[in-house]
């Protein structure tokens, strides 16, 4: 599997796109296998070759902001096709309910005044693995988040120049994204009007400062800073603002949980479904790794934490399986929707394995729980981070 | 595939049937209950905790499934599943039968190309082998077909040239390649094949079937080389 994944990676970075390989220059089977080359994602775990989905080493998290290929990759359907979103072909449109329909290209939107920010996105299904009893999806583990400076528009200044009809109450994105069988719902989401015209709710096209990757949704995503990431629509081509939510199984099935605890083994969830919207606070050891070795004596523990829209006001560390705590110390760069470098000098004592444990506490007094309640989509995982490392002499 | 060398002696394990009675088709996908003998007393009591005892079994379920059921199975999943996502995304999960019922059922709602007894027969293998109990490693569906695989699968496709019949070929193409190459070869999700330049290119045609190229998985454990020369027999005659 390890070659065809490279062969297939290659053939995606070099923006032939999926599925549109064989063309008038059939490469021979040894360049399409051959040689090791970059793969320009860096060292990504990979939980699904196609569609391509792909976890951060949480290593990666010693630096504040999250490099373009080493950023976590998750879509429903792979990227389009490259030249179906290349900034000459490519138009945003905006319909539905407004008084003015529009058309833009890139260019055009650029006109808007540009607006960057630094922001943690992360998939509602971080973790996933870890929910007792296990809930089917992609198994992400710990790394399906990331920090980036994104670069891009306001949306509501796009959605001021088209006018919101009184009526409009939601506002419907869809990319450029498309399922193998057309028998497939498409992935179309969308978030209420007051998240839309939130002066933060960004059209990004750059990343980090470079264009938009298309793994990242090139040429232009949503990014809703605080929220989780199946808002931040990549590929974007269509907005409609609509007098309700989105119907269709994205929408109205997917990304839901529930209003109040459920039993694990229900089959029906017993309580209302909402959508997942924002984040909640939570934490993540980025060194040392699970499993390494340390010398006895004191041993830098560092990591992130985050809380969507509100600050972190604690971390703690306990070295102990969570019998004491001890506050960490924070670093770096304080922002809004960024999250939040952390430090904590740990005094290794005893000889042999020990967990290590952490937890953060945000503005609104909410601490990460020991383990996140069981839900059937497995989202919003925030359970104390842990690992385990040894101590030698 | 790289993967095929290595031994897989977690997954021959389980495939091995924990009686010698063979198995009936038709109790395809009904669990593991009836598979045993039992007593009529035994009967009686399991009638008696119906759906209780049926539950309480699904959790550690770890029902033995036949060496031939398993790679029908595993072929099916190649050639029905992988056509959207590739199988690591099934491997990984870890669930009980109703969950795999209901997954299975929600994927034929979207369209998987399965019969009610090939939908059935998923059900029963993914329920055995990715069972919430099951080891957090297992071998990819496709090196267990490899190690599963009959003789005749695994000789080379230079053993001798094949005569492809492209009536036959029609048949296969829209079972098997349709979905993603389009009706009549004209390409859709994946590139046109009529008229393609690679049918011409015998080396590469039997390479990208046999192995897989970019996002289209590999059709050798699926199907047998006569198949795939009555392919590019039909193939070659749009």
């Amino acid at each position: 599997m390890t070659v065809s994944r490279r062969a297939w990676l290659r053939t995606l970075l070099q923006g032939i796109g999926v599925g549109l390989v064989v063309g008038p220059r059939f490469p021979t089977v040894d360049a399409a296998y051959g040689s090791e080359g970059s793969l320009g994602t860096g060292p990504l775990t990979v939980r699904v070759t196609r569609p391509f989905d792909a976890e951060t080493p949480v290593r990666e998290f010693t630096s504040w902001l999250t490099p373009n290929e080493r950023f976590f990759v998750r879509s429903h359907f792979g990227p389009p096709a490259a030249e179906t979103v290349q900034s000459d072909a490519w138009r945003l449109t905006v319909k539905g309910l407004v008084k003015e329909g529009l058309s833009v290209s890139l260019k055009d939107l650029q006109q808007f005044e540009a607006v960057t920010l630094t922001a943690v996105l992360q998939c509602s299904g971080n973790g996933r693995a870890h929910h007792r009893p296990k809930v089917p999806g992609v198994q992400w583990e710990r790394g399906a988040v990331g920090n980036a400076q994104w670069t891009g528009v306001r949306l509501r200044d796009l959605l001021q120049r088209a006018g919101v009809k009184p009526q409009g109450l939601h506002v419907q994105f869809q990319g450029a994204d498309r399922p193998v069988l057309a028998t497939v719902p498409l992935f179309t989401r969308s978030i209420p009007l007051a998240k839309a015209l939130h002066p933060d709710t960004l059209l990004a096209y750059e990343m980090n400062g470079r264009p938009l990757p298309l793994l990242h949704g090139a040429p232009l995503r949503v990014i809703t800073p605080g929220w989780m990431a199946e808002s931040c629509m990549k590929w974007l081509t269509e907005i409609t603002v609509r007098a309700d939510e989105t119907p269709g199984y994205y929408m109205q099935q997917a990304y839901r949980i529930p209003e109040t605890a459920v039993q694990p083994t229900s089959g029906l969830p017993g309580s209302a479904m909402v959508p997942v919207e924002q984040m909640l606070v939570k934490s993540l050891i980025a060194a040392p790794a699970e499993g390494d070795t340390v010398r006895k004596g004191p041993v830098t523990i560092q990591g992130v934490a985050w809380a969507g829209d509100v600050a972190v006001t604690q971390v703690e560390v306990s070295c102990d399986d969570g019998r004491t705590w001890e506050p960490a110390r924070f670093v770096g760069e304080e922002q809004p929707y960024a999250w939040r470098q952390w430090q904590y000098i740990w005094n290794a004592k005893s000889v042999g394995p020990t967990a290590i444990l952490c937890r953060a506490t945000d503005a609104r007094g909410e601490r990460q729980p020991e383990t996140s309640p069981w839900n059937p989509g497995g989202f919003l995982w925030s359970g104390w981070d842990r690992l385990t490392v040894t101590v030698a002499a | 595939m790289s993967m095929r060398h290595r031994p897989s002696s977690v997954v021959l394990a389980s495939l091995k049937p924990l009686t010698d009675i063979p198995q009936p088709s038709r109790t395809l996908g009904r669990g593991g209950l009836a598979r045993r003998a039992l007593s009529p007393f035994t009967i009686v009591l399991l009638v008696i905790l119906g759906a209780v005892a049926i539950t309480a079994a699904q959790e550690e379920e770890r029902t033995a499934v036949e060496p031939a059921v398993a790679r029908k199975a595993a072929t099916l999943i190649l050639a029905r599943c992988a056509v959207c996502h590739t199988t690591d995304l099934i491997s990984q999960q870890r669930l009980p039968r109703d969950r795999w019922t209901a997954t299975v059922e929600k994927m034929v709602h979207w369209g998987a190309d399965l019969s009610k007894d090939e939908a059935a027969l998923l059900v029963q293998y993914l329920s055995a082998r990715n069972h919430p109990g099951a080891p957090d490693q297992l071998p990819s569906i496709e090196n267990e077909l490899a190690m599963a695989q009959p003789a005749r699968e695994q000789g080379a496709a230079t053993d001798g040239p094949l005569t492809g019949v492209a009536a036959k070929g029609a048949g296969l193409y829209a079972h098997n390649c349709q979905a993603c190459h389009g009706e009549g070869a004209a390409g859709g999700a994946g590139p046109k094949l009529a008229r393609n330049r690679i049918l011409k290119n015998e080396g590469a045609f039997w390479e990208t079937v046999l192995h897989g190229r970019g996002p289209m998985p590999a059709w050798g454990a699926v199907l047998s080389h006569q198949e795939i020369a009555d392919i590019h027999a039909w193939l070659a005659s749009r």
